[in-house]
């Protein structure tokens, strides 16, 4: 037992970046520990010839509007002294929705913020503005009402009065689906489609996806306002460290840890792979709690509450995504926008159907970085990714060493081929870099179960008031928290931040507590 | 328990689904056994990732065979008979201690990747004439002697989406080694395209792999070889350098086809000029690194003085010598520091370490950092040097 530090970090993805800072802001001594050779998990980028590729980041949500200081995930950065380490652009346009299998195929482009959005969508379903203004104060009035129940320590009926008087939206609405409360408006076919563009992002079909979870992104995106850093997510995962270390942080990197110590029911240390033990007050998991509790920690020391946590959800979605370095600029080939929606369809449910099997999987984001972040890569060129998501598990279980290098290019060049269907482009002859990620890469670098990218789904008796409310139930392992993407908040960059950050408030708390009692 | 209400019907029977529409849950979690789920070990792509890329492989050398003089072919046999798979053209990088040193080297796999899935590896490396590894290697690996490499890695692979149909490979020296396993990968029909191979070499007995090459080309016409001597004239052989008008002599006359060359420095310092004036797009031409350019030092001013390289690992600090003219991972190796290395040519970013204080130079040519890592200060070691006292910290 050579040291011994107040809190050990396990991971240094988002969400473990954030809680190290804080931990390390409120003067603890704290140990990042990270298996790989650079910080961010999925928050990272890559080099390949003249380009630098980002691993994962489409829009960021949390930030904006700088107009009013910015939001929640702005906060804690200013908190922590990061946000003068990154540089961010603000994106006016949400996104551009086409559909290229369906009846009637869409092509919509949304702007962000409310009026935008709305004078858009009144183009598109002409007549559905009032039912369009509706839909918007709802939103903003149930954002504000979830705000105002995570501020509230002890319920009264004064409490009760305001929930049911000035949040009554969040009353009518946050028990339900999207699609029940799109339902409950009458909305349009068109506005529909126009509202529910992002569902990919979170790969919940509407019919599924609490109105409430789909909605506080979209708040995020269309009325608060999504950024990008100018140099990829690996700036903000670096910025993080930087100032984790500038605050007397220790980060080891390529330092794996192979089982955290728990003694009594309470957490006392991590052993490293290389068998070296380090003792500590209490530990922070950024890895999830499903590794945590397959591999990291010894049977007996689990209790049983949480495996039956676990083993009553389910796997998110699972991820590919392709990479393009074309020799063109953005203007030449013609790709005039940030961020592309492509699905077969606009009804989400069956959508969610198709992207079981690569065979029938049509459905993709695209984002051609340059239109975002002029610049970004050599005149002349530009850079696009086009990303997929696989729901259910099988997609890829017929996947050997042999056909695998085969498979994922068959798939890539169906996703090409649909991105030039959808926007009239020609990209493929003008490929200079490519590479291409399916869940084995997840797997590989993220140990994600499955290769799942999005944590645990979503659905049934697990959406996001279920998580809020049921989350801190039952018995837990003492002075281990859990902070990243398989937590409460689901997963997604603004969502694995802001979990760190509770991890870490949480852990702090307790150490307090403790130390009052010496 | 699903919705049960309509929104914006019901008021407070809204609230029990909003708040407390919680019991499905409990019920979820109370009927879920109290057993670990399966392990992420057990899922097809989990595995499938743990067998392609593997930490590391214990190897046993099972036989070795003399190609020229100062060239040797080493065939390894993976110690639990699974080699990891790789793509033709990808390399294995070797952890090798060599006296007091620790170094890491990669070598291009020369078998086809069907003979990874027996287990088997060839490599070929060539005594460099000041070389300090590829010496050790040639004089003390032994059969039956185990050696460790990482999994493969490497981007000299061939790839359709991005490619033309036809490629002409030009090799020299050591770099014969990934076109034989694309050779190979095309008459096993794991690759699909044509490759034209300009090899180089001084004369006919410098020619490493001729007869298997010759073999191949017979059996499969998708592959093509043509010699080039530098030295002498030999029926059946092309003669000279491998120049412009050579390469389009067998380049298909549409000018649809990519380059990949690989071999030592001294041919890549002539060949890109030639391949310029082909007037190719970028993207036609790709170029196995090939490590730090032996010139760099000169090029950059920096004289063989020594200095001071403070190194950080994991918390511990320790002092060691350095030389400006040499690279950081260089000092580093010498000392007989393990450091995650794979290709040594600045290209991988294995190596990745946080400069904390000192000057460095990094030439432009393989400087392959990521911006936010040039603004917060990293470094890649294996193409970085001291500019005088440096510290870094490595993990």
């Amino acid at each position: 037992m050579s040291k011994k530090y107040d809190v050990i970090v396990i991971g240094a993805g988002n969400g473990g970046l954030v809680a190290a800072a804080k931990c390390a802001h409120a003067g603890k001594k704290t140990l990042l520990v990270e298996r790989h050779n650079l910080p961010g998990g999925s928050a990272t980028s890559f080099v390949r010839g003249r380009f630098e590729f980002e691993a994962s980041l489409h829009e960021l949500c949390g930030i904006g509007p700088f107009t009013e200081g910015g939001r929640e995930l702005k906060k804690i950065f200013d908190e922590l002294g990061v946000s003068e380490k990154i540089e961010w652009t603000a994106l006016d346009e949400a996104f551009r929705m086409i559909t290229i299998n369906d009846e009637k195929n869409v092509d919509y482009t949304l702007p962000t913020t409310r009026k935008a959005f709305i004078d858009r969508v009144e183009e598109y379903s002409p007549g559905s503005r009032e039912k369009c203004e509706k839909l918007f104060d709802i939103i903003e009035e149930a954002n504000a009402g979830l705000d105002y129940l995570g501020t509230i320590q002890n319920f009264s009926t004064d409490i009760f009065k305001k929930i049911f008087g000035t949040y009554s939206d969040f009353i009518n609405s946050a028990g339900y689906t999207v699609n029940e409360v799109f339902d409950a408006l009458d909305l349009p076919q068109a506005a529909r489609d126009c509202f529910g563009g992002y569902w990919l992002y979170l790969g919940t079909p509407l019919d599924e996806e609490s109105f409430m979870h789909y909605f506080t992104m979209f708040k995020s995106y269309i009325i608060d306002g999504p950024v990008i850093p100018k140099t990829r997510s690996h700036g903000i995962s670096t910025a993080i460290l930087e100032r984790f270390e500038e605050l007397g942080g220790e980060a080891w990197m390529n330092t794996a840890v192979k089982k955290i110590i728990v003694k009594n029911g309470i957490a006392r240390g991590v052993e490293l792979d290389s068998g070296e033990i380090i003792e500590c007050d209490c530990v922070i998991s950024n890895a999830s709690p499903y590794n945590m509790y397959t591999k990291l920690i010894d049977s007996a020391d689990i209790p049983k509450y949480q495996l039956k946590k676990l083993n009553s959800v389910k796997l998110a979605p699972k991820g590919f995504s392709m990479f393009l370095g074309l020799d063109k600029s953005a203007e030449e080939l013609g790709i005039d926008n940030h961020s592309y929606f492509i699905y077969d369809t606009t009804d989400t449910a069956r959508q969610s159907q198709l992207t079981r099997s690569r065979a029938a999987n049509n459905m993709q984001a695209a984002v051609c970085l340059n239109r975002g972040v002029p610049g970004c890569s050599p005149e002349g060129t530009c850079i696009l990714y086009i990303t997929s998501l696989f729901t259910g598990d099988d997609a890829w279980n017929d996947i050997t060493e042999e056909n695998y290098v085969s498979a994922k290019r068959e798939f890539a060049d169906r996703a090409i081929a649909n991105f030039e269907k959808a926007t009239g482009t020609r990209i493929r002859d003008s490929i200079e870099e490519i590479e291409i990620a399916t869940p084995v890469t997840y797997a590989r670098y993220l140990d994600a179960p499955n290769g799942t990218i999005y944590g645990f789904e979503n659905t049934g008796s697990y959406g996001i008031v279920q998580r809020v409310a049921t989350d801190a139930l039952g018995k837990k392992i003492g002075r281990l928290y859990y902070g990243g993407g398989y937590g409460t908040k689901s997963l997604g960059f603004s969502p694995s931040y802001t979990t760190g950050y509770e991890a870490a408030v949480a852990a702090l708390k307790n150490l307090e507590k403790e130390a009052a009692k010496q | 328990m699903k919705i049960k209400t309509k929104p914006y019907k019901n008021g407070v029977k809204d609230f029990t689904n909003a708040v407390m529409s919680l019991p499905s849950r409990f019920t979820d979690v109370a009927k879920a056994p109290d057993v670990k789920p399966a392990s992420p070990t057990e899922f097809n792509v989990n595995k499938i990732a743990c067998s392609l890329h593997p930490k590391t492989q214990k190897l046993v050398i099972e036989k070795i065979e003399d190609l020229s003089e100062g060239f040797k072919c080493y065939t390894l046999k993976a110690e639990n008979g699974k080699a990891a798979y790789f793509r033709a053209g990808q390399y294995l990088a070797f952890q090798i201690k060599a006296g007091s040193s620790f170094c890491t080297r990669a070598y291009s796999i020369a078998s086809s990747p069907k003979d990874a899935l027996n287990g088997i590896y060839k490599i070929a490396v060539k005594r460099v004439d000041d070389g300090f590894v590829s010496g050790f290697i040639i004089d003390n690996w032994k059969e039956g002697d185990t050696v460790v490499s990482y999994a493969p890695e490497g981007t000299f692979v061939y790839e359709p989406l991005r490619d033309a149909k036809t490629v002409i490979g030009i090799a020299g020296g050591s770099g014969i080694t990934p076109f034989l396993s694309l050779a190979k990968a095309i008459d096993e029909r794991t690759e699909n395209f044509n490759l034209t191979l300009l090899y180089g070499a001084r004369t006919v007995k410098d020619l490493a792999f001729k007869d298997e090459l010759d073999r191949i080309a017979e059996a499969n016409g998708n592959f093509k070889v043509v010699y080039v001597l530098s030295e002498g004239r030999q029926k059946g052989f092309e003669h000279g350098f491998i120049v412009a008008e050579l390469i389009k002599k067998y380049a298909p006359s549409s000018g649809d086809y990519s380059i990949f060359a690989c071999g030592p420095e001294a041919m890549y310092a002539f060949l890109g000029k030639e391949v310029e004036a082909l007037g190719l797009r970028r993207k036609f031409v790709r170029f196995e690194m090939q490590g730090v350019s032996k010139s760099t030092p000169k090029k950059a001013g920096l004289t063989d003085e020594t200095c001071k390289l403070t190194v950080i690992d994991r918390g511990n600090k320790c002092e060691i010598e350095a030389r400006c003219d040499e690279t950081v991972l260089t000092a580093l190796e010498k000392a007989g520091i393990a450091v995650p290395v794979r290709c040594r040519s600045g290209e991988c970013g294995f190596c990745r370490s946080k400069l904390l204080s000192g000057e460095v130079y990094i030439d432009d040519g393989t400087d392959y950092r990521r911006l936010a890592d040039i603004q917060f200060g990293y470094i890649h070691p294996c193409c970085t040097f001291p500019k005088g006292d440096i510290t870094i910290r490595i993990n």
